[in-house]
């Protein structure tokens, strides 16, 4: 396979060149979080309900809201907003980065160090 | 609803604010055109995120989710985490990649993308459909508010309603304004949370931030009435929750005008922070809408009432109601029912907008009138407008459901058809054509199966249920996608290039 071909067959689990490999990697990582909080704070009021009934549901009151309010209502949104803040700071720094390497290729260094 | 009495206060609210609108829109039309005005200016990315809350603000967020809460209690945490959650998707798998395709529409990107007038021709079929059931969801809340403004019954409200929407679009064309999307925005956010805040004040409980303020409701609903809310899967399964909401974060990251808010940003990385504000203006709302559901069904217990089990057109107009029976001015709720209407009124305009200009460009001249000139297209552009709204009109005399499971399914078919295919287009060069024409049409039939079947075999309605299909459905869309792509021909070596190296820089030589 040359590597035209090994180019046209990438995929989000196959990822080709530096700048999708790490842009892969940082989206795996933010999917993640996104994925165990969903899920998590679900099974957690799930378990705590049929374990305790209401017992226990009733008692865990944080920020003046039941828990499992406060855990989907309240958190579960910041939570989304602070994931796609660090998605986006990652990717200005990369995107700075890949730019800094590529003026490096593309700028052509002057005679007698003139600037 | 139909008292014969006219709310004159609230209605004299109601036309202040599209005036302003209008108002707003005239001065900005010179603007526009040194701007980039797609749908009105831009100042930062704040100026975006308000754009984009405000593209997203519709009645299923200002009246339906309210009314879900009052209803079906902690089940409607699914809407809340779905309509939110769904922007990281958009982030994270979509936003930077859309851009670099440079298609400005749906079927723009499904046509460019697979190299196909088909694929094309039917993503726009199914952006036309998605526009029709969203915006019969917000014919219902314009409905039912045109009904409680007017003193009039449902269905002559759906028509008032209609006339109306059809009048504002037609002024606002002919007067040429532009929409102001943040001072639509700033206009929805002050007259949702401005009477929560002076309901949790007099009700004596922390009124600074209401979000929080509401949970003493909760206590006090359990303590002294016995309304229980701690049990939050007593009436639902997690099954249920887990396919309503991953249905609509799939359908979050599927609706063709919320994609394509992408193309009118100047650059990729304001278009990626602007998603960061629009998230935080629309979270803003979602934090709020609960506290509406529960503080009315506190006053309804306070004032002796029998708990409401199952009107859906009460619990639509929740959020009314608690302001009226919490003995709010009744200009406060003038202030609600306007920024209901314009949240309806806004989105609804701009649907039928696409839907039409869909059907002139991708539909009109392919299968209709091959050679049509511009001035055509635009003539069916105006007549498809009217078209598309005496059809939701129509539907809307008789919805399906309430205002936010309406828009839930509108969800469920974008998450079915047009997500799997944005996201196997980006992230896989190999699908092709026939695997995108296949999955689209396999999504429309998981769409619609409970609807058509669903009575006569239930084990499509319990594990495709209307409203949240797309939790298997998208996967299964997925899959059929990926097995027709590599049992036929692969797509063009040029197209499979422009996405390793255009959108994903890759570089040639890796």
């Amino acid at each position: 396979m040359d590597e035209t071909s090994s180019n046209k067959d990438l995929s989000f689990f196959k990822p080709q060149g530096a700048t999708m490999r790490g842009e892969v990697r940082v989206i795996k990582l933010i999917l993640s979080g996104w994925l165990i909080a969903i899920v998590g704070f679900q099974l957690f009021a799930y378990l705590l309900e049929v374990s305790y009934s209401e017992l226990l549901l009733e008692d865990l009151v944080f920020f003046n809201l039941p828990i499992q309010f406060w855990l989907s209502g309240q958190l579960l949104p910041l939570w989304f907003i602070i994931l796609c803040v660090l998605f986006n700071v990652w990717m200005d720094r990369h995107s700075v980065q890949s730019l800094e390497g590529s003026l490096r290729f593309r700028i052509k260094p002057l005679k007698n160090g003139e600037e | 609803m139909a008292n014969g009495i006219i709310q004159l206060v609230p209605l004299a609210i109601v036309a202040g604010v599209f005036a302003l609108f209008i108002l707003s829109g005239l001065r900005n039309r010179s603007k526009q055109a040194s701007e980039y005005g797609f749908s009105g200016s831009y100042t930062g990315r704040i100026g975006i995120g308000a754009g984009i809350a405000s593209n997203w603000m519709s009645a299923a967020s200002f009246l339906g989710l309210a009314g879900v809460f009052y209803l079906k209690g902690y089940f409607a945490m699914a809407y809340v985490v779905g309509w939110t959650g769904g922007y990281v998707l958009l982030l994270v798998l979509m936003a930077t990649q859309i851009r670099r395709f440079g298609k400005y529409t749906a079927p723009d990107f499904v046509g460019f993308r697979y190299e196909s007038d088909t694929a094309r021709t039917l993503a726009a079929l199914i952006s036309i459909i998605i526009t029709i059931i969203y915006c019969v969801a917000q014919f219902r809340g314009i409905a039912l508010l045109v009904s409680w403004l007017f003193g009039i019954a449902y269905i002559p409200a759906v028509v008032v309603g209609t006339s109306l929407l059809v009048s504002f679009v037609v002024l606002s064309g002919v007067l040429g304004a532009a929409r102001n999307q943040k001072l639509q925005y700033f206009v929805m956010i002050i007259t949702f949370i401005l009477p929560l805040m002076l309901l949790t004040r007099k009700l004596g409980y922390f009124w600074i931030l209401p979000q929080f303020g509401y949970g003493a409701a909760i206590t006090e609903l359990h303590q002294q009435f016995g309304f229980n809310w701690s049990e939050p899967f007593a009436c639902t399964s997690l099954f249920e929750w887990f396919a309503l909401c991953f249905t609509l974060m799939f359908g979050t990251a599927g609706l063709p005008h919320v994609l394509s808010r992408f193309y009118v940003v100047p650059g990729i990385r304001d278009a990626r922070w602007g998603v960061v504000w629009g998230l935080f203006f629309i979270a803003l709302i979602y934090w709020s809408a609960p506290a509406y559901g529960v503080l009315a069904r506190l006053f309804e217990a306070r004032g002796g009432l029998t708990l409401n089990t199952g009107s859906a057109d009460a619990a639509d107009m929740i959020v009314l109601s608690a302001a009226s029976l919490g003995g709010l001015p009744i200009w406060a709720v003038g202030l609600l029912a306007a920024g209901g209407m314009s949240a309806a009124f806004t989105i609804t305009a701009g649907l039928l907008m696409t839907g039409s200009a869909s059907f002139s460009y991708d539909i009109y001249p392919r299968l209709i009138r091959p050679g049509a000139s511009e001035a055509d297209k635009v003539y069916a552009a105006k007549g498809f407008f009217l078209i598309l709204a005496v059809a939701v009109m129509v539907l809307s005399l008789r919805p399906w459901g309430m205002i936010a499971e309406i828009a839930a399914f509108a969800f469920a078919v974008a998450g079915n058809t047009i997500f799997p295919a944005f996201l196997l287009g980006i992230w896989w060069p190999r699908a092709n054509a026939f695997g995108a024409i296949c999955g689209m049409l396999t999504g429309l039939v998981i769409s619609f199966a409970p609807l058509l079947v669903g009575d006569s075999l239930p084990f499509i309605a319990h594990f495709f249920p209307l409203t949240s299909s797309a939790f298997i459905g998208a996967p299964l869309v997925m899959f059929v996608m990926i097995a027709v792509s590599l049992l036929t021909a692969p797509p063009s070596d040029a197209i499979r290039l422009f996405v390793s190296r255009n959108v994903h820089d890759c570089p040639e030589n890796p």
